[in-house]
């Protein structure tokens, strides 16, 4: 960890932005996804003093992913459906509302969104707040007066596709994308006008080069030759409903003027019904994001046959990798490898194993692909496959993007330790209904904890400490200069380590299970707050068993892998700011 | 004005025998989740000529999962992103009719309307399985030690 450099991109602020020092304007902190903050007040020392200072109930009871966003002494906080966006006066008694904007968004979206109402939150950019409402339309409001500045349609419900994904703004550009990789979408990202919501661009991730804006001697992927790439490694007409949707994380290198995203899995679960590559699903596309313009790609796990999204953040740092200073993305996939790349190319420089992994043995940096057991390999005609490690939950949740400290130099995430069987089926695709074909029991892993908050060296590809927790951890991390990292747990814990020991410090229950992430800023009184989301949701709505308590005709039966969790959880949004 | 879905329609109640004329919308309103507003008046009481038939309880189940319903309502009805279909507890009715209009002509907050896409035996069939189905033994409350 000493041969790594410390250095790291500074966060590159939107045109005409205000945000200071101490702000968290955009939804990973800085452009590079680092989730890192230099507010350095509280330390190992004095965690064990925070306590809790304010309390506010959202009033909805979805999965609160996301975070908040503080500008100029204002907190912004966008709910799950139907999409509230909050703004408090950080700057009075209580934190009373300044606004608050409340949309018009279609009910139907709820039957179109796979995996619970969530949303992942906004971005603020020149003066305007910018987020997704679940059915399809992105929308800009007024920072100051929460006025809706423009409301754009962006994706089609009646196609599968849903909006949950928080934007990324570039200079002028807003970037959006799309869910529906269980609903077989053709999946996209588009780039709009800051100014007045007009989509300018539409990027295809699959199909003909002319529609993934894959242009002659720009487009140079490391390891792939050839035109058409996400065109011929599919069946005819398939790739039109083969998913690679896009609702994880964003990250920008204003040197390269390059875009990082991930996509999703291909559609559907089924494999032998897509034979081939299915370019570009579960891949990482760097785009320029003026125009949109495909300048690499590169696929973690080629014909996926077990649900691995890549959708998880690319998180740019400078390591030393090999002796050498390399210009790297970090991106921990669900697939169970984390990759450290050559950010400007699409080299694998290190890929290791993060958690159990049985589906693969290796990867191999020389041709990129993984060396895959094919015992593990999944399609109606395979029958039952018994236990796939890591699980189609992932070995780190995309929905819980990890942390990347320059001082330790050290990646912090949450992580799952959960296998799964999965029994492929031949699935029907009808438009604007699922479109699966599997059915995927899980079980807990080796040591039978089923999560744990773990630390990582990105240049030597190693884990350096973990602490295991009872459930999945579904939280994303953030860490600071005091050299702690924040992170929650499903049982509704909201807990401090040492970045340096893993050890925890300090802990407070939430009243709900946490899947959001903790934010850190400097208040009006120059103190530094920390903030998270408690509201168990996402995946886990589907999955807790009875943590929902609101509909007297829906009762639902314990998960059979973790029975116990709804003794400990039910679901309800709160936001929560602490300090000492 | 694009008449496929009509034909589609016409052709699938034909070649299942289907009693029912299949929804004269289009495919999108039909598969949009939240479906097709009921006709006004009050709702026919309607009998599930199936009714206790477990052979076609076993039509049913497949139905439930090459249409996609597992997919929101989970494998074997427990409940996923959409409500649990085998606690005993219906949200817009469980009598015959009620279970089948909710399928037919589909429910707000992302039912969508089946009644487009099957006919009407097939409804009938999954409904049979549906019902069929046991509750849990004790399912308003759940304790622990």
């Amino acid at each position: 960890m000493t041969r790594m450099a410390v250095f790291t991109l500074l966060a590159v602020l939107p045109a005409g932005g205000v945000a200071q020092r101490g702000d968290w304007p955009m939804p990973a902190k800085d452009y590079a996804a680092t989730r890192y903050s230099s507010l350095g007040e509280i330390t190992a020392a004095n965690a064990g003093r925070l306590r809790p200072v304010w309390s506010f109930s959202t009033g909805v009871l979805g999965g609160h992913e996301g975070q908040p966003l503080v500008v100029d002494n204002t907190m912004y906080v966008v709910t799950p459906y139907p999409n509230v966006l909050y703004a408090f006066d950080l700057t009075r008694e209580g934190y009373p509302l300044k606004w608050k904007y409340r949309p018009s968004v279609d009910p139907n979206a709820l039957g179109i969104a796979c995996c619970d109402a969530i949303n992942r939150g906004a971005f603020y950019a020149d003066g305007k707040i910018v987020y997704n409402l679940l059915d399809g339309h992105t929308v800009a409001v007024a920072a100051a007066t929460g006025q809706e500045l423009w409301k754009t349609k962006i994706a089609d419900l009646s196609q599968g596709e849903t909006t949950p994904v928080a934007p990324l703004v570039v200079k002028h550009r807003v970037i959006v994308g799309a869910s529906g990789g269980e609903f077989g979408i053709h999946g996209w990202l588009k780039g709009l006008d800051l100014e007045t919501g007009r989509i300018v661009w539409t990027a295809y991730n699959i199909g003909p080069d002319s529609e993934v804006l894959a242009k002659a001697g720009i487009f140079k992927p490391f390891y792939d030759r050839g035109t058409d790439l996400a065109l011929t490694s599919w069946p005819a007409d398939v790739w039109k409903s083969g998913g690679a949707p896009v609702w994880g994380w964003m990250s920008y290198d204003p040197d390269l003027d390059l875009l990082y995203y991930g996509t999703g899995n291909p559609a559907p679960y089924n494999p032998e019904q897509r034979a081939g590559d299915n370019k570009w699903t579960a891949s990482v596309l760097a785009r320029r994001p003026e125009d949109g313009t495909l300048v690499w790609a590169y696929q973690f796990t080629p014909h996926d046959s077990w649900d691995f999204d890549a959708a998880s953040e690319m998180i740019l740092a400078d390591l030393v990798v090999g002796g050498r200073p390399r210009k790297v993305l970090v991106h921990f996939d669900k697939n169970g490898f984390a990759y450290t790349m050559d950010r400007a190319t699409g080299e694998v420089l290190v890929a290791r194993p993060f958690v159990d992994v049985n589906w693969a043995k290796r990867v191999d940096v020389a041709t990129g692909r993984p060396v895959v057991d094919s015992t593990k390999l999944t399609g109606a005609s395979r029958g039952n496959v018994k236990d796939v490690c890591p699980s189609l939950e992932g070995g780190k949740s995309p929905a819980s993007p990890a942390a990347y400290s320059p001082r330790t130099g050290l990646f912090y995430l949450a992580t799952n330790n959960m296998c799964m069987d999965y029994q492929a089926t031949q699935a029907t695709r009808i438009a604007g209904t699922p479109f699966i074909g599997a059915n995927t029991p899980y079980h807990a892993g080796r040591g039978g904890n089923l999560g744990a908050f773990i630390a990582w060296d990105a240049a030597a590809g190693k884990k350096v400490w973990q602490t295991p927790e009872r459930y999945p951890v579904w939280s994303g991390a953030l860490v600071t200069a005091g050299d702690i990292a924040f992170y929650g747990t499903l049982d509704g814990w909201f807990k401090v380590a040492d970045a340096g020991t893993g050890k925890v410090l300090w802990r407070f229950k939430v009243g709900s299970g946490v899947v959001g992430n903790p934010i850190t800023y400097t208040g009006p009184d120059g103190k530094q707050y920390v903030a998270v989301y408690a509201g168990i949701g996402g995946d886990w709505f589907l999955l807790s068993g009875d943590v929902r308590s609101d509909d007297p005709a829906d009762v639902r039966p314990p998960a059979d892998f973790m029975p116990d969790i709804a003794r400990h959880t039910s679901q309800g949004g709160i936001v929560w700011i602490f300090a000492l | 004005m694009d008449l496929r879905p009509l034909v589609l329609a016409v052709v699938v109640s034909a070649a299942c025998g289907g009693h029912e004329a299949a929804l004269a919308t289009r495919h999108e309103a039909r598969v949009f989740a939240g479906g097709v507003t009921p006709p006004a008046g009050t709702a026919p009481a309607l009998e599930n000529p199936f009714h206790g038939d477990r052979r076609s309880a076993v039509e049913g189940e497949r139905t439930f999962g090459a249409m996609n319903c597992d997919g929101c309502h989970g494998g074997g009805a427990v409940g996923w992103v959409g409500p649990s279909l085998r606690d005993g507890r219906w949200r817009y009715g469980g009598s015959d009719g009620e279970i089948f209009r909710s399928i037919y002509y589909g429910q707000p907050h992302g039912m969508p309307a089946y009644g487009g896409l099957l006919p009407a035996g097939a409804i009938w069939k999954v409904v049979t399985y549906l019902q069929l189905l046991e509750p849990p033994a004790n399912v308003p409350t759940q304790s622990w030690k």
